[in-house]
């Protein structure tokens, strides 16, 4: 049985190294810029910052605004405790990939409500492309992994996992075309070019940051803190899904280490392709997003009909 | 045996992911990138099927294969491309989702008429040989989708390749003189191809084949 | 008592409260809070025994089957109460029950405007029409109990006849529900033709004698007689106006449970009496089941009608409905009867838990309409501060029937799920493109549903109010919100115990005739949830468990690294003008750049007016208005061409009334030697 103590530090796995992701991300592309760049640790330093900050909320918020950045934060959190992120042994009853994106899901309807509620401009058409770009994703997502879940025959993150540690000649190419899919599904999920800037407050282009414009303080705080955890919760997927070499079979403290050592490793390279990618490529219009898509739900489906 | 025919299953997906992507690619020089990967693999795979019959003339065969899939053929069209500054040829008949659809339909159609008949195929695992013939039919489709005449060149070498891969995966007799003859034909081919593309270009101005609608004039 | 509930007088029993509860309110129509009392107090009744009852079938798992016979050939008023029946009996009981409470409060609004009596007449006598629906076993029985129910439902969606829309509402509901009874009639006519009864239990018996043509017409038939009932598109076009027409606690019946019967007649012709499904019914059901939930969604998305709104994610709701019904049929025609249980059980779930969110969610829109006289969502808007518990209740109906965790319609969409799943992996033609698109719609149609409730719900109770009536909202009476509030408590309680309410209706589809033989199996083992050998594998307690577990954590968190932080309530930055409810972003502003996406689909027709102060300066516009409407794509591409050749045709027939005596008498002549020709043989 699981116990509790593993659990609690999975679960903190997730919160404790998704600002240095961000920071690390954004260190990559400031050297594209020729920039020095803020140090990879800042986003820590901006989260203690806001942490320690008055708020204000608006008069015309409900409690629905109030609550929202706890519950967009929880979701992340759940979502972190439930991945194969070490090893593959813990087959945790809520560890099906389906829960996983309906509890992204969850996250994202409040985090649009949370939008809608000041009243503002701003917050109202954050939300209404939030959803979107998130509904529209949903077809992408869900098929790139079933594709996984039709290679292991189990649905179940840890199960995928641990067939795709030693993946079947058969499923190279379908795996590959899913992770294309997975790909861009993960960049939209976590509003990144050529979806969303996270870099701006333009307001005829930004998603993710028109929906949190009225935050501040602790609030405010969760919010990114939440950002940052599903861009790492989406790039670990990506990388111990798709290609969980290292991950430990079994539970001792060395296979332990080697495994946080490749994933470590797989996810500054991911978060390296990531950066690469915003600084080559332009924010494609709003309208040009559903496109690109519905090429990653069909891209699924043609990984889905190449498995006999 | 496992690690062999995983090795054979990486190099099946550098000669059918191309395809799929030369399908998305909206820029020329891709294009042939692309098709220089999947050149790549398609010799690595004709060196892998020979090994144990290796000969003078195979190897001969072998390296002028790999002379005109890699170098040749790409160098040609790189420097088409360069001389006629054709940067983009992103205009297909149909957008991407549709596109990306037809494949998938092609692929299941595929899938469903031809898995019965290539288990009696018993040289090799009918997953190979489904997904080449997948990819001669995809290749097939640039053939139809595209409108650049670059590009329907590109669908036409990918076709060959395919057609290849198909081969070796069927276990076909490789006949070093047959294989000299279609590598022939395929110089000829691409070096008449360019005359014609850079007369036509400098004719029309365009290599868009819905553009040549004067040509019945 | 128990012993009492096994007997079949308790048919009786509960028929006859509703007929009480009926007649009564009638005779105290002159006093509008005692027929108001009086019907909706039967109703509660009624149903809680009829719930009872159907739940101590669903226990003891026994059939009880009764029948009175009548002089009338071929009637019988033959009762034959299976579990599947029962199920259906738990469901119409128990939202019928929690609307009758509801309407105690609700139906006041009615007062001195309407006539309270025959709405207590006729709601009685809907409700004991569809619970007959799903009794009855014999086929004329089916068919009056069946327009009993079509019937006083029509007169309930024209109750509100001051408003002229309404009545045309009734008008299209009247045309298209008869259209779809003459169907089924023409279903049952062909298989009493082949097994010479009109007992449900005597066709069962004898229907493998029918041949595959005619079993095939029968299908269509079926299909679209009761998926007319059901709303599958494109036989739905009555729904979206009908269901908002009438009072709020009706719509909530019809949307939630009448419709439904549809779903159950579906279960009993195509799982209980036809046997030996070919595969392409199956596939048809998924297909019809994907354009259903797609479309319902979209055009939902399209509405600002809050009822309206509900309405199409009716047609929605059944169409997932169908894709674990179409799933599991095409099982069953492969002879995978394990996997046609779990596709069955998917089925029935989502219409137990679309029954009870969807009511929620009407119940909820009722309470507004009552305080704001209005079902445009436009002149909504901060109703949460006003309406709290309403707005509570609506925001779990909303998460409910958007699927998200840890409610019941994530459950359902879950197994449903899984059942597509399972297609994909044991068929390997293009049955499995089939499977595949099917799960592909139906994660669009999640995403979608979520987007379609964060504006519903965002534009009507978020920000700042945009009209006279909404600023001047208040909370609704007590009967309204614990109606809401049961509603809203089940989505939690069937979500958590997913588990044993499958392992409950394993036993009912278990119990269907396609299925029998097949060992039921207990998909759930201590609430976990086990699908397909270990395929999948769901806890929704553990669900739930973590989530509160990581609120509380981020609880603690926030309270180590934060300190005490002052917070002021200041103004919704407004870019330096005024703050006007104007500025917040509208229903048709939230769900535009969705329906430009999907304009292929959609055909929306925009207008756009401006009117400037001054022509030649245009940059300070006076008026600036947009009017964004869909296009009825059946009307114009599929009705209206019927109609048509409709009209063609009766001009065609009418060329033989030429009011000529002698033709008349040549006619009859004629009618008179074909007869004789006919018993001559």
């Amino acid at each position: 049985m699981y116990s509790f103590i593993p659990w609690l530090l999975q679960l903190l796995f997730i919160p404790a190294f998704a600002p240095l992701c961000i920071g690390l991300t954004r260190k990559i592309k400031a050297k594209f810029q020729n920039r020095q760049g803020a140090s990879i640790w800042q986003p820590y330093l901006d989260l203690w910052k806001l942490f320690h900050k008055d708020e204000i909320i608006s008069e015309d918020a409900s409690w629905v605004f109030r609550f929202a950045p706890y519950l967009v934060f929880g979701v992340t959190l759940a979502i972190g405790a439930s991945l194969p992120l070490l090893s593959t042994l813990t087959r945790l009853p809520t560890g099906d990939f389906l829960g996983i994106v309906y509890l992204i899901a969850l996250g994202t309807f409040f985090l649009a409500l949370s939008g809608v509620d000041t009243g503002g401009g701003f917050g109202g058409f954050g939300g209404s492309r939030e959803m979107l770009v998130s509904s529209l994703t949903e077809g992408g997502l869900i098929l790139s992994l079933f594709t996984l879940a039709l290679i292991a025959k189990s649905t179940n993150l840890f199960s995928i996992s641990a067939v795709m540690l030693a993946v079947p000649s058969f499923a190279i190419i379908p795996a590959v075309l899913a992770f294309i899919s997975f790909c861009i599904s993960m960049l939209a999920e976590s509003s990144r070019y050529p979806f969303d800037n996270p870099a701006t407050h333009l307001e005829l282009t930004m998603i993710h940051e028109a929906m949190i414009l009225e935050y501040s303080g602790k609030r405010l705080a969760l919010m990114e803190w939440a950002a940052a955890n599903k861009y790492l919760i989406f790039i670990s997927l990506a990388v111990n899904l798709f290609y969980p070499a290292g991950l430990a079979t079994t539970l001792g403290l060395g296979s332990l280490l080697i495994a946080f050592g490749a994933l470590t490793i797989k996810v500054a390279v991911l978060c390296a392709g990531v950066a690469t990618l915003e600084s080559s490529i332009a924010k494609l219009r709003i309208f040009r997003l559903p496109d690109l898509l519905f090429t990653s739900f069909i891209i699924s489906l043609i990984a889905i009909s190449i498995i006999a | 045996m496992g690690s062999t025919s995983q090795f054979l299953f990486i190099l099946e997906a550098l000669v059918f992911l191309p395809i799929v992507l030369i399908h998305l690619t909206k820029k020329n020089t891709n294009a042939v990138w692309l098709y220089l990967i999947q050149s790549a693999a398609v010799s690595s795979l004709l060196l892998i099927s020979s090994f144990d019959k290796i000969s003078f003339l195979l190897l001969v065969s072998l390296g002028s294969t790999i002379l005109v899939k890699i170098f040749v053929a790409p160098w040609f069209f790189f420097r088409l491309i360069k001389r006629h500054h054709l940067k983009f040829s992103a205009s297909t008949q149909l957008n991407t989702p549709i596109t990306l659809f037809v494949i998938a339909a092609i692929l299941y159609l595929n899938q469903t008429v031809l898995s019965g008949a290539f288990a009696t195929f018993s040289s090799s695992d009918p997953n190979l040989l489904l997904i080449s013939s997948a990819g001669i039919f995809i290749s097939l489709f640039i053939l139809i989708n595209r409108r650049g005449v670059l590009s329907q060149m590109l669908g036409i070498l990918s076709l060959e390749n395919c057609i290849v891969t198909f081969a070796i995966f069927a276990g076909l007799e490789q006949n070093p003189g047959l294989q000299f003859g279609i590598i022939f034909d395929i110089l000829i081919w691409i070096i008449i191809a360019n005359v014609f593309a850079s007369m036509i270009y400098n004719h029309f101005g365009s290599l868009d084949v819905t553009e040549m609608k004067k040509l019945t004039e | 008592m128990l012993s009492f509930l096994n007997s079949s007088g308790v048919i009786l029993i509960i028929l006859s409260l509703f007929s009480i509860g009926a007649v009564g309110a009638l005779i105290l129509q002159k006093n509008n809070n005692l027929a108001n009392w009086w019907g909706n107090g039967f109703a509660i009744i009624g149903s809680l025994v009829s719930g009872l009852f159907a739940a101590n079938i669903l226990a003891s798992s026994q059939t009880l089957a009764y029948k009175i016979s009548t002089s009338f050939p071929g009637l019988g008023l033959s009762f034959n109460i299976d579990r599947l029946s029962a199920f259906f009996i738990l469901i119409i009981s128990l939202i019928t029950f929690v609307c009758s409470v509801y309407a105690l409060g609700y139906v006041k609004h009615y007062y001195r405007k309407y006539n309270i009596g025959t709405l207590g007449f006729f709601y009685n006598t809907f409700i004991a029409g569809l619970l007959l629906v799903v009794m009855a076993s014999n086929a004329l029985f089916f068919l009056i109990a069946w327009e009993i129910m079509s019937l006083t439902s029509y007169f309930l969606v024209v109750y509100e006849n001051i408003n002229e829309q309404n009545v045309k509402a009734g008008t299209l509901y009247f045309i298209m529900t008869h259209v779809g009874t003459a169907f089924i009639i023409l279903a049952f006519f062909l298989l009493y033709n082949t097994t010479g009864s009109l007992e449900f239990e005597a066709m069962k018996n004898g229907a493998s004698a029918l041949s595959p043509l005619l079993k095939n017409i029968i299908f269509v038939c079926a299909l679209i007689g009761f998926g007319t009932k059901a709303g599958i598109i494109p036989l739905h076009i009555w729904l979206p106006s009908a269901h908002p027409a009438a009072p709020s606690h009706v719509s909530a019946i019809m949307s939630g449970v009448m419709i439904k019967t549809g779903i159950y007649m579906f279960i009993r012709m195509f799982f209980d009496i036809l046997p030996n499904a070919p595969l392409w019914w199956g596939i048809c059901i998924l297909i019809v089941g994907s354009v259903s939930s797609l479309l319902g969604v979209l055009y939902a998305l399209a509405e600002h009608d809050l009822k309206k709104l509900l309405a199409y994610h009716s047609i929605e709701n059944i169409g997932i409905i169908l894709l674990g019904l179409g799933s599991s049929l095409v099982f069953l025609s492969a002879g995978l009867k394990t996997f046609a249980m779990i596709g069955l059980i998917a089925a029935l779930f989502h219409t137990l838990n679309h029954a009870i969110f969807k009511a929620l969610l009407f119940l909820g829109a009722g309470s507004i309409i009552s305080q704001t006289h209005t079902r445009n969502i436009e002149e909504y808007g901060g109703l949460i501060k006003l309406m709290p518990a309403t707005a509570l209740f609506f925001l779990v109906g909303s998460m409910a029937i958007s699927a998200l965790p840890p409610l019941n319609g994530f459950f359902s969409e879950w197994l449903t799920f899984q059942s597509l799943f399972s297609g994909a992996t044991s068929f390997g033609t293009l049955t499995k493109l089939v499977f595949v698109l099917s799960a592909g719609a139906l994660a669009f149609t999640g995403g979608l549903a979520a987007a379609c409730f964060v504006k519903a719900f965002g534009v009507t109770f978020l920000a700042r109010p945009r009209s006279d009536e909404a600023k001047h909202a208040k909370e609704s009476d007590l009967s309204l919100q614990i109606g809401m509030g049961v509603l809203a408590a089940l989505t939690l309680v069937i979500g958590v115990s997913a588990g044993n309410v499958s392992n409950m209706l394993s036993g009912v589809a278990g119990s269907v005739h396609g299925l029998a033989g097949s060992e039921i199996i207990n998909i759930a083992n201590s609430n976990t949830v086990h699908v397909n050998n270990e395929f999948a594998v769901l806890s929704m307690p553990a669900l739930l468990a973590i989530l509160l577990a990581a609120l509380l954590i981020t609880y603690i968190l926030v309270k180590i690294l934060s300190g005490k932080q002052k917070i002021t309530v200041g103004r919704t930055w407004d870019c330096g003008t005024d703050l006007t409810p104007r500025m917040e972003i509208t229903a048709t502003g939230f769900s535009r750049s969705i329906i430009t996406v999907f304009k292929n689909v959609l055909k929306p027709t925009r207008q756009n007016e401006i009117e400037y102060d001054d022509a030649n300066l245009r940059y300070f516009p006076k008026s600036n208005s947009i009017h964004l409407e869909l296009h009825d794509v059946y009307q114009s591409f599929f009705y209206k061409p019927l109609k048509n050749l409709l009209i063609k045709i009766s001009d065609q027939m009418r060329k033989i009334q030429s009011g000529n005596m002698n033709a008349y008498i040549l006619y009859i002549f004629i009618a008179l030697m074909g007869l004789l020709l006919i018993v001559a043989k």
